[in-house]
């Protein structure tokens, strides 16, 4: 490892090249993906939600038709969107907050711990069309066990639950919110990194139980309330395959004639993937289905954009943030 | 690198554009009568279970005609895959579909191949089969399907259940039809329904507004089919006429009923189980209850239509099973001969007539003496000859039409929209439709 | 590096340090206090498990049975597995469902480490900007991309294979590459720095250093991914929904009901037999699962 410095001088171009070459080597694969299955299908998304494309025949240029549809014409859109909106303005704030309470319930315990994790982390590992199904069954409003127990309990008009227009997204909610043993487990990260000190001193201080959350606790987890918000604003917005699996379940049809029962009861399950879906694969609409899905592209990353915006008056990051 | 991009762009957005490339021309024709190196066909179809067993059968026999074809038939294949396939350059030889929809779509842009061609070349009889059937086999002049056996939809009634109420004659009109329902009907003490004698809620088993709307003569299009009529008077009596039978029941109280109801495509189907004592279904299902419960007493008659309609009695909704040839069929001489042969193959209709008990759809098979005719069959056969009896009108809009016009009856009948907001919610739903012709260019 | 883990273990620590004979009142507190806790966790549990326990119950259940509104089998029906089998073609379904799993993760795990190893423990001009890309397709909703990647898949002829499933896989996953990206920045510099003394390249660092200590990170983006995989349902729906053969799990058992007129007592057989390997999975895995969604995030 001698170099003169003449020679040092000659090799130094030769090695940034060979330098570069590694460094894109190591980032070929990205490259190529992203610029294969990202760059290009976004593009050409675009491309087609500027034209009417059935599939079967060429694309057509359509202008602006579509989004005028979308907003002027389409009074399903708007039914998606109110939805969707329900499903996440609900949803997410009762995830992040059950999550918080079981993550919160599984410190206090001296032993046993492990046990109670594992049963509220496994359900949200379980495939969500085997969910959905187990979930249609159980509240079922005739012969499901829920509504069976309720009308025990002295309920005698039990919910219809999936099969009514005012229960079906509760319903809903109640099987997500079955699953939130992902988002704890991270909460459950964050609760027991809370420095102990913190607690000790508020302690001397005579602070409240909220107290101590308020002003102790919840400032170290803000980052991961942060997370599970934008995760789950994305999320909230794909919904679709429990949506879809209920919807054909209720309306006992198959996946053939999936397109004319998908919203199932009333519509009140027509999240806007679902009807994304239904535009384009059941109706021939791929066009129109193209400028949806840039409208919900649009729409997710405004709200990413509004969230890390707010973020900053809100969320403390201990170290300073993202490096 | 940017010059990279946008030319990588175009390129791709080049090679989406050309999916659909390619046409037909003359179509490919074989001589029965030569020698021919032996070759595999392969059908896609609907049918699962113990139909796509009694389906499969039929094959021997076009073996035996053709000896050199094998036929290789796949079940339980809708539309969407079919499409998907038709895309992908890895069309089936010859297809089969429950979906009369999107024969519109089909023909229009030849992703299913139009017949005339063949037709001609073959000299093939088209007039063996009732006028009817070219209604939802063709459309703008484009025969892009052969018909398969068909379906009719009548009204199965419990005879057993009638007696118990006292009822002599099955309804003939739609008032005696909500009359005989509220008399069969079996409340449970805590109110609950145990025995229901009609349930008019769309999305109930096959009671939609396609079927409701053939009795009651609801037009869906304009006469040269550019515009829905959704915005008829009909449809509003339609709709009143289910809300009065829902109200008697108790809308929540039907609504749990419903959620309650047993598979369709099963023994559990209300019907069979004596659950519903009067239901709107086709001619398969006397197949079902002969597999299901073959002591089952009940019998068979057209949909009651409206007291002012009482001259068009004995009409219904008919429309089935149709084939054809898919674009990039590998072998399109081989699919013709059999499509062409299972379209008209007297002993091959009248064999799935008997077993899968559809209504067979040319004029030979409908008079073969070796149809075996139950009374309760007959009905259909006499539903799908009647002059009066049809499908809606082709177009290329697939089925959005009955999802449009599907939701405002299934709003109505769980009170989302009220009787001020019904005209508006169907003008809605007729311009929803208005709009999609348009861009479908009709 | 797995924060739960470790502090579960220094929280005994922390008690042997105050070791002090209680008081009788303050013994009392304390259990009191314990049985409140464990009551209020027991309860949750059971509204965790409520739902497995009708599952199970009901797959054992008649069929004439589960249509009815009793809510306990009797007599128990083993045979409804069995029957599963009889329906539908499981192991099949179970075959293809396992090499989209396992072909996914094996390219999701070699095509990703390399990408965030340049991420993480190499300098260069716009690395930061490559990162915020990573970061942003992330966010990107599947359905932008869907339809001309349909058309590609088209193109290509692998519609009706399982290859649009597999093939993207081995070009970089964004969550895989911004996962191991964040574990790779946690180890120290100077590991990396003796090994480049001795003459190493950035291939022989990556493949002897970084992934060796990598290794937990490593194995929870092949569980997610094998698990992500094994679910999805989307995928399948719209790539090889043309060929019955080649049907996942997901795909055969949305239809399950609906195609074969089945009873709820087999679609919760059903259910159950396509869980299994997950739960067997998870209680094998349960450390890396955890420590894996532990480090996905938000810590840095």
């Amino acid at each position: 490892m001698r170099f003169t410095v003449g020679a040092e001088r000659r090799r130094r171009p030769r090695r940034n090249l060979k330098r570069r070459l590694t460094i894109l080597a190591f980032m070929s694969p990205w490259i190529v993906g992203f610029l294969g299955f990202i760059l290009y299908p976004m593009l050409a998304t675009l491309y087609f939600s500027f034209t009417k494309y059935d599939l079967l025949s060429n694309p057509i240029p359509y202008g602006i038709q579509n989004y005028v549809y979308m907003f002027t014409k389409d009074p399903d859109f708007w039914i998606a969107v109110r939805n969707t909106v329900w499903i996440i303005v609900w949803g997410v704030p009762l995830q992040i907050g059950l999550s918080i309470l079981t993550a919160w319930m599984l410190t206090k315990p001296k032993r046993g711990m492990k046990v109670y994790r594992t049963i509220f982390f496994m359900p949200s590992l379980a495939p969500p069309v085997a969910v959905a199904l187990a979930f249609l069954f159980i509240f079922n409003p005739e012969t499901g066990p829920i509504n069976v127990l309720l009308s025990h309990l002295g309920w005698h008009d039990p919910p219809l639950w999936f099969y009514g227009r005012q229960w079906s997204k509760p319903a809903m909610l109640i099987l997500g919110l079955w699953g939130i043993g992902s988002t704890m487990i991270i909460f459950l990260a964050g609760l027991l990194d809370v420095p102990r000190q913190l607690y000790e001193a508020a302690d001397i201080e005579g602070a409240s139980g909220w107290q101590k959350f308020r002003y102790v606790t919840w400032p170290s987890i803000t980052p991961v309330v942060f997370f599970s918000l934008v995760t789950g604003v994305i999320y909230g917005f794909q919904f679709f395959t429990q949506a879809y699996v209920s919807s054909i379940t209720v309306a006992g049809v198959t996946t053939t004639q999936a397109a004319t029962s998908v919203g199932s009861p009333n519509r009140s399950l027509l999240f806007y993937s679902v009807y994304l879906w239904q535009q384009g694969w059941g109706n021939f609409r791929m066009g129109y289905a193209s400028a949806l899905a840039w409208m919900l592209f649009m729409v997710t990353m405004v709200c990413t954009i509004l969230l890390v915006k707010t973020s900053k008056r809100w969320v403390h990051y201990a170290g300073g943030g993202f490096r | 690198m940017k010059r990279l991009l946008s030319a990588l762009a175009v390129l791709g957005l080049l090679a989406g554009a050309c999916t659909a490339g390619g046409g037909n021309e003359a179509p490919a024709t074989v001589n029965p009568s030569e020698s021919h190196e032996p070759v595999t066909i392969t059908i896609w179809g609907a049918w699962t279970g113990r139909e796509l067993r009694q389906f499969n059968a039929i094959f021997k026999d076009f073996t035996a005609k053709y000896p050199w074809i094998t036929v290789k038939s796949e079940g339980g294949i809708g539309d969407q895959k079919i499409i998907q396939a038709i895309n992908s350059g890895t069309a089936p030889d010859a297809v089969l579909s429950f979906g009369l929809d999107n024969v519109g779509k089909f023909c229009q842009t030849g992703a299913w191949q139009d017949l005339t061609p063949y037709i001609q070349q073959s000299n093939f009889d088209t007039s063996q089969f009732p006028e009817s059937v070219f209604q939802y086999t063709s459309y703008q002049g484009k025969q892009c399907a052969l018909p398969f056996l068909t379906d009719a939809y009548g009204l199965y009634y419990n005879k057993d259940l009638f007696q118990r109420a006292g009822i002599t004659e099955p309804p003939k009109t739609t008032s005696e039809l909500v009359a005989d329902a509220k008399k069969l009907t079996v409340f449970n003490p805590d109110g609950s329904i145990k025995v229901a004698g009609f349930v008019p809620w769309a999305g109930y088993y096959e009671t939609n507004a396609l079927t409701m709307s053939t009795p009651f003569g609801c037009p869906w299009y304009n006469a040269d089919g550019t515009r829905s009529a959704f915005t008829d008077p009909c449809w509003v009596d339609l709709a009143r006429w289910q809300k009065d039978l829902i109200d008697y029941y108790g809308e929540q109280n039907l609504a749990r009923f419903v959620a309650g109801q047993g598979n369709e495509w099963s023994a559990e189907n209300d019907f069979e189980t004596g659950r519903v004592a009067m239901n709107i279904d086709g001619e398969w299902r006397t197949a079902f209850i002969e597999n299901d419960v073959p002591n089952l007493n009940y019998g068979t008659v057209p949909l009651p239509v409206p007291d002012d309609r009482a001259s068009t009695y004995g009409m219904g909704q008919i429309g089935g099973t149709i084939i054809g040839i898919p674009k990039g069929s590998p072998h399109p001489a081989e699919a013709w001969l059999l499509v062409s042969w299972m379209a008209t193959d007297t002993k091959t209709l009248v064999y799935m007539a008997n077993n899968v008990r559809n209504v067979p759809t040319t004029f030979a098979s409908l008079e073969s003496p070796d149809l075996e005719v139950t009374p309760q069959f007959q009905t259909f056969l006499d539903i799908f000859k009647n002059p009066g009896s049809h499908y809606k009108p082709a177009t290329p809009i697939g089925d959005a039409d009955q999802t449009a016009i599907g939701n405002v009856l299934e709003d109505w009948q769980v009170g989302k929209i009220t009787e001020s907001g019904l005209s508006a919610a169907l003008q809605k739903a007729a311009a929803e439709v208005d709009n999609l012709l348009q861009e479908a260019g009709v | 590096m797995l924060t739960a883990e470790r502090q579960m273990i220094r929280l005994p620590d922390g008690r042997s340090i105050a070791h002090r004979p209680l008081s009788p009142a303050e013994r009392r507190r304390r259990l009191l206090a314990s049985i409140g806790t464990h009551a209020m966790l027991i309860a949750t549990s059971v509204m965790f498990l409520l739902p497995m326990v009708f599952v199970i119950a009901t797959s054992l259940m008649t069929d004439h049975q589960s249509l009815t509104r009793e809510l306990w089998p009797r007599p128990f029906e083993w045979g409804n597995f069995a029957k599963v089998f009889a329906r539908i073609d499981l192991l099949r379904f179970t075959w293809n469902t396992t090499q989209i799993a396992v072909l996914s993760t094996v390219g999701v795990v070699v095509s990703s480490i390399p990408v965030a190893y340049a991420l993480s423990r190499m300098r260069w001009r716009g690395r930061q900007a490559a990162f915020l890309l990573v970061l942003a397709t992330l966010m990107l909703p599947f359905q932008v991309t869907v339809v001309p990647l349909y058309v590609i898949f088209v193109r290509l002829h692998w519609i009706g294979s399982l290859k649009p499933l597999i093939v993207p896989s081995f070009f970089g996953d964004a969550f895989s590459i911004f996962l191991l990206r964040q574990f790779f920045l946690t180890i120290p510099d100077e590991l990396s720095d003796a090994a480049r003394v001795d003459g190493a390249s950035e291939w022989q660092i990556m493949t002897r250093v970084i992934v060796p200590l990598a290794k937990p990170a490593i194995a929870a983006i092949a569980l997610f991914n094998f698990l992500y995989n094994w679910n999805d349902f989307f995928g399948p729906l719209l790539y090889i929904g043309t060929n019955k053969h080649l049907y996942t799990l997901s795909l055969a058992l949305s239809e399950f009901r609906t195609v074969h007129h089945v009873e709820w007592n087999l679609t919760m057989a059903a259910s159950l037999l396509f869980m299994l390997p997950v739960i067997v999975i998870f209680f094998l895995a349960q450390r890396v699962f955890v420590e894996g969604v532990t480090l996905t995030g938000v810590k840095g």
